[in-house]
Order: structure tokens, then sequence, then C-alpha cells
């Protein structure tokens, strides 16, 4: 539902109040709440202890788990979900994930990949990990690096028509891709 | 264990903590939703078998509510951990902090006193390098870490920096520099806009975005903005009647050492005045840590624990205001 004050974004907040019998409820957005405590027409956390109230929010889970802001990036389920597909692991389909904005298992991001991308995108403004990696892929990658590197001093070795330092490079080449 | 409250830190008249956490998850389970309570035992052995050498153990679900309540006031366990009923597990070695079977299976946490980032990330690394040489760690090379919700896919890293700042605040200055942050993929958190009238001056700055940024460039750029935050709180400060601040501190002083009750409200007033004193040096014998001390362990779950009062106790407003003049007059 619309929020009943802006009517222009989602309800995500919901208030009720009773004062010596009289009942206010309102559906806000998240903005027209702060707007609405501010200027004290609304009043939440009323009797919590404060201080404990402050450091809520300030410890408060960074990590943006709460809601399910993912599952309305990617969109109605209905419209998105591929019918039929579910992960390996865990079982979960891609209507779960859009319902709970949340991966079932880590396999899901692999089954779900093309699905997911474009809301990877919008949150993060990109799609591609840059830094730290488990041991095993470090050395990976490192072998990668290190074979592109030999591959085009192998080029270069041919162009110059140095065939004696080719043959090195390729035998290099070779007994690290076979490692 | 020395508590991080209790050590005076750097740049400690601005900033109060520095903190980093990280989401991992082992590759062969599902997320916590769906493990089955076999699966979250088998975990638990696991992470018992990595985290033993210098590590305690805390079955964190047999604790009682204020015990749980306390670690999160603390800022040691999240929120959400601290009010976690399904099994769960803690694992500890100074200053890092592992909550199993939160929302991710570990979110590993190292927290510090002061302005030390780079401190709380070697310890976090750390520890995460012992998860990633005795278990399969969900990553792939195109997303990173695989992490139960997308918001943290990546590094997995949220790096925060927990900031006083009564001069930017008496300013107006906060809402300005939330836009300006969020500009940059930085989020500030506090009490502001929430239409309370007794703000501690308390926020708590972090990164927004977990990929495409390496760990150290997100260090580097929160450490850089709270730099120049810090210098702009001191500018502020400057520009204060230093009298009226030293007269208002110091009848603060007054009440906290002579009170007999103390509400967690009025505490919360008192502490920003007395906190604002000692960092500009203007009270003798009270330092930022003692504020800070105070603040802390008189919140209700600590205050429950720590003098084994019964939960919710009407006594703990008179508790409360023992606790403060034990701790004002300690070092005095």
């Amino acid at each position: 539902m619309l929020c009943e004050r802006c009517g222009k974004k989602e309800a995500t907040f919901y208030y009720k109040e009773n004062v010596n019998g009289t009942v206010k409820t309102y559906h806000l957005c998240g903005d027209c709440a702060a707007e609405m405590q501010k200027s004290g027409e609304i009043q939440t956390g009323f009797g919590e202890d404060p201080i404990a109230k402050m450091m809520n929010i300030l410890s408060g889970d960074d990590f943006f788990g709460g809601d399910d802001l993912f599952g309305k990036l990617i969109g109605s389920p209905q419209k998105t979900a591929e019918r039929g597909k579910s992960c390996p692991l865990c079982g979960g389909t891609f209507h779960d994930f859009v319902k709970t904005g949340k991966a079932g298992c880590p396999r899901c991001y692999e089954t779900f990949e093309a699905e997911l991308l474009p809301s990877i995108q919008r949150i993060h403004g990109r799609t591609a990990h840059n830094g730290q990696a488990p041991a095993r892929f470090r050395e990976e990658n490192e072998k990668k690096q290190k074979i592109a590197g030999l591959e085009t001093e192998l080029k270069e070795a041919i162009r110059t028509e140095n065939y004696e330092k080719a043959a090195e490079i390729r035998d290099t080449l070779r007994n690290l891709r076979n490692a | 264990m020395t508590n991080w409250y209790e050590i005076p830190g750097n740049e400690n008249d601005v900033v109060v903590s520095s903190r980093v956490r990280l989401a991992r998850n082992l590759a062969d389970y599902p997320f916590e939703p769906r493990l089955t309570p076999e699966q979250a035992k088998e975990i638990c052995e696991k992470l018992k078998t990595i985290y033993s050498d210098g590590w305690t153990y805390t079955d964190f679900s047999t604790l009682s509510p204020a015990e749980k309540r306390s670690y999160g006031e603390k800022h040691l366990v999240s929120p959400a951990f601290a009010g976690k009923k399904t099994p769960c597990a803690l694992f500890a070695r100074n200053s890092v902090y592992i909550m199993a079977l939160e929302e991710d299976h570990l979110r590993i946490q190292s927290i510090y006193p002061g302005l030390a980032l780079d401190e709380a990330w070697h310890d976090a690394a750390e520890a995460d390098r012992l998860l990633d040489e005795n278990a399969n760690v969900a990553y792939t090379e195109k997303l990173g870490y695989l992490t139960h919700c997308p918001t943290n896919l990546g590094t997995g890293m949220r790096a925060s920096v927990m900031l006083f700042l009564p001069a930017y605040t008496a300013a107006r200055g906060i809402q300005s520099l939330a836009a300006q942050l969020s500009k940059i993929g930085l989020t500030i958190r506090g009490m502001y806009g929430e239409g309370s009238s007794a703000e501690g001056c308390l926020y708590q700055i972090s990164n927004q975005i977990t990929l495409g940024i390496t760990e150290e460039e997100t260090i580097r750029k929160l450490e850089t903005v709270v730099k120049q935050i810090v210098e702009k709180e001191r500018q502020l400060r400057e520009r204060q009647d230093k009298e009226a601040l030293a007269d208002r501190a110091s009848r603060t002083l007054g009440i906290l050492l002579y009170a007999r009750r103390m509400d967690s409200a009025e505490l919360l007033g008192l502490y920003t005045t007395l906190r604002m004193g000692a960092s500009m040096k203007l009270l003798e014998g009270v330092t930022v840590t003692m504020a800070d001390r105070m603040l802390v362990e008189s919140m209700p779950g600590t205050l429950t624990v720590a003098e084994g009062l019964e939960d919710d106790s009407a006594a703990r407003d008179k508790t409360r205001a023992d606790v403060i003049r034990r701790i004002l007059k300690e070092q005095k």
C-alpha cells in the first residue's frame, strides 16, 4: 500500500496511538514517518529505555538485512521468476529469493545469477568483486596472471624471431598449466 | 578481558570506537532460515575446532535475556544477535567477537576504542584467515564472499566508526553531513530525526557498498572522511564559550555525583555535557573514558547482570546512581 501522507512511496511504517480512547492510525513511508516524528505529530519508541534505544540504532545492524529491499528491487516475482528452476543445494526457487530478498544458500547465487545481476548492479553500482579472496582462489589467480604474462612474452619472442627464448617460455607454460 | 570502552583510544575526544565486521558463510550449508537443527549443530562444532586455541566459547542461547542484552549494549554483538532465541554461539579473543549463526553463518567483528580502523581490520582479517584455512568458505571470483543478503556481497565487510558530535549537532550540521556522506557511499546513523529531546550526540558512520571496492579502499575512505569530521567538530567546539561550558559541565558532574536515583533519559542528557566537558579538559579528574564507561555500565542489561538485579527491577534507577558515583569517584 502507498503512504497515506504523500501518496507516492510504499508505506513501510505502521503507527497506532491511543490517547484517552481516541485511536489514530497511520500507514507511512520512511520519509514521512521521519518528518512526522520530527514535527512531533507522532512519537515512537515511547516507554523504551532511551539509552538502550539509541545504542540499538547505533550498533545496529549496519548490515542492511532488516527489510526486503532486495526483493523490491528485483520486482514482482510473477513477472520475473523462471518457473521450474530450483537451487540444487537448498531447493529454493527464484520466487523464494524475490519474496524474502535473501538467498536460501550460497549456491543460489550461481543458480539464479542471470536473474540477479541487474539488481546487484543497482544496489552496489558494480557486479564484480575486488578485494580479498580465500587462499585457494588467490593461488589460482596468481597462476592465471602468470600464464597471461608468459603468453604475452611468448608472442613477443616469436615476433622478434627469438626462437630459443620462445621455446623456453613454451616449456615453462606447459609445466605451469599441468601443475 | 578488558572491555574496549575501558581503554582510552586515539582521538577519543570525538571518536568513541572503531569496528570492522565481516560476513562469512560455509559453502556447503544453506543460510540460517533453511538450516536444520542438526546442520546448525554441525556448524557450531566445526567452528569450535577452528576457534579453539585461545578463544572463549559461549553457548549464547543458554544466557539469560539480560546477559544477552548486555553483550549488545557493549556493542560486542549486534542487536539482532542479542535478541536471538534459536541456537547460536559466540567465540571471543581479544578484540574479536565471532557471532555464529547470526544472519550469516559467521559475523566476525573486531572493535577498538577511538580511531583504530586498521587495527580492527587486522584482527578481523586474522580470524577470517583461520576460517579460510580450515573450512570451505562460500566465495566466487565474480561476486566475492557470498552472503545471505545480496547487499553484503563482495567483501562482506562493514567498517564503522562511532562519533561524538555535540558541536556539529548544535550547529545543525548533521542533516547536510548525511546528504554528503550518502553521495560517497557512506551512511550515518544516529538519533537525529528521531524527534528525541535527549540526544546523545552519538553517530555511527559506515560504508554502504561492499561489491567492487577493496577492504583497504573502504577503510581509507572512511578514515579520511572521519578525520575531516573530527577536525570540523574540534573547530566548532573551539568557538564555544568555554566558561559557560565549564559551568554547565561542573554542574552536571555535581548532579551525577550526588543523585540518588537516575533514569536513563536523564543520564543521556547529562552524559553529553559531561563527555563534552571531559573531552575539552574542563573538568579536573574526569576523563572521556569515565564518561563512556558510565554510559555503557548503566544500561539496563549490563546493570542487571553486574549488580545481580532481577530482570526489570524497580531498583534499577537507584543502582544506576550508585554505579555512576562509583565510576566517577574511582579515578578522582
